[in-house]
């Protein structure tokens, strides 16, 4: 099997690779795994409060060359969509920009969960501060 | 092929008429053209996962005499390639059932469980009811596993820069023991669950109660394989990295 030339520009020039705090209460960590192959991803992004736009993302993965693509490739992706407009990415997108081969379909998946987990953790976040703040109101 | 009983793939023997064993005649003893049999019905064994490894090499042993292909070499060309095909499978079949957990991953394959296509339909499902996938793994072990990836990172970094931090060796070191009791655990919870199995294949029952125990059975010995693979991986990792 070879890799695109995609996955090897992402491979050899990783986009947003790094990490945020991830206790900051903007900030959402989506942490995956592809129990298959031991892949693990971390995925993390910013969002500003007022207008639900990912202003920034970042990624740390351990895996192989398609699972350090489809990371990268989803920070870029992320990067100034709204956080609905991010949860509407699919899997299939990954595939069909990277060119991934059967084979390595779960690493696109491991990218789209990873995209999810990191807007559920922000949501999470969102919801816990919410009562505060009417409180605060009151 | 799953689900395929032995007496489904053996007719008659295609030289003398009478029935036939497996691999052999069981009348006039010529080989046979291989069948699409599970690697528990090549061997003539129940499909169980408490097995006995000294009977299969045993069964192994006497089969490759048997079907080695320079026993046919004077025969007629069709049974010469069935020998070498018998062959191939016999090897396959025994290097998968020997390995506890190749036999394990082999026989939840052979039940249709498929890792990967149930964590296809755990997205798609997230995606469209906007709930959360649950992780195969539990979470403490994702971060473990992370954690420890990054610890190996700057250890390889360091090594390639001539530094040396005896405080990360020795995190790293302890990290290594723990996962090797980790895998040790692991195994005995994976055996427990093929006892399991096996009573719920010799009771045979096919009623629905019992097809749900199974499935259940079958899930659980994958819950524990995820978790295995996390660590087999980063033993291996550990290894590498400390030994470079």
């Amino acid at each position: 099997m070879s890799y695109s030339d995609k996955v090897i520009d992402h491979y050899n020039r990783p986009r947003n690779v790094g990490s945020m705090d991830k206790k900051g209460a903007d900030v959402g960590t989506g942490l995956v795994g592809a129990p298959e192959c031991g892949d693990v991803m971390k995925l993390q992004i910013r969002v500003n409060p007022q207008t639900n736009i990912i202003e920034d993302a970042k990624f740390k993965t351990f895996g192989c060359g398609s699972a350090i693509a489809s990371s990268s490739l989803a920070t870029e992706w992320v990067k100034g969509k709204t956080v609905d407009q991010a949860l509407e990415i699919k899997n299939t997108e990954i595939v069909k920009e990277l060119a991934l081969p059967p084979v390595k379909i779960h690493c696109s998946v491991l990218a789209e969960d990873a995209i999810r987990a990191a807007i559920g953790d922000w949501k999470k976040k969102q919801e816990a501060a919410k009562p505060a703040e009417v409180q605060a109101a009151q | 092929m799953p689900g395929q009983a032995p007496g489904d793939a053996t007719p008659s023997c295609w030289s003398c008429g009478t029935m036939r064993a497996v691999h052999f005649c069981s009348s006039c003893g010529k080989v046979q053209p291989p069948v699409p049999v599970d690697y528990f019905t090549f061997f003539g064994f129940p499909r169980k996962l408490n097995l006995d490894t000294a009977e299969l090499e045993r069964e192994f042993y006497a089969l490759s005499r048997r079907l080695h292909p320079d026993v046919f070499g004077q025969a007629e060309t069709q049974e010469r390639t069935w020998s070498l095909e018998q062959s191939s499978m016999l090897n396959d079949a025994y290097r998968t059932l020997k390995d506890p957990i190749k036999r394990t991953e082999y026989l939840l394959r052979l039940e249709g469980v498929e890792l990967e296509e149930q964590s296809k339909q755990a997205t798609e499902k997230a995606r469209a009811t906007g709930e959360l996938k649950k992780q195969a793994v539990p979470p403490d072990l994702l971060e473990e596993v992370f954690e420890l990836n990054m610890h190996l990172e700057e250890l390889r970094m360091q090594k390639k820069m001539g530094e040396d931090d005896p405080a990360l060796l020795e995190e790293i070191g302890k990290a290594k023991l723990s996962l090797e009791e980790k895998n040790g655990a692991l195994l005995n919870e994976l055996k427990a669950e093929w006892s399991k199995w096996d009573k719920a294949v010799e009771e045979r029952s096919e009623d629905n109660g019992t097809k749900s125990d199974r499935r259940k059975i079958l899930d659980r010995m994958l819950d524990v394989l995820n978790r295995r693979n996390y660590v087999r991986n980063l033993v291996r990792d550990v290894n590498e990295a400390l030994e470079s």
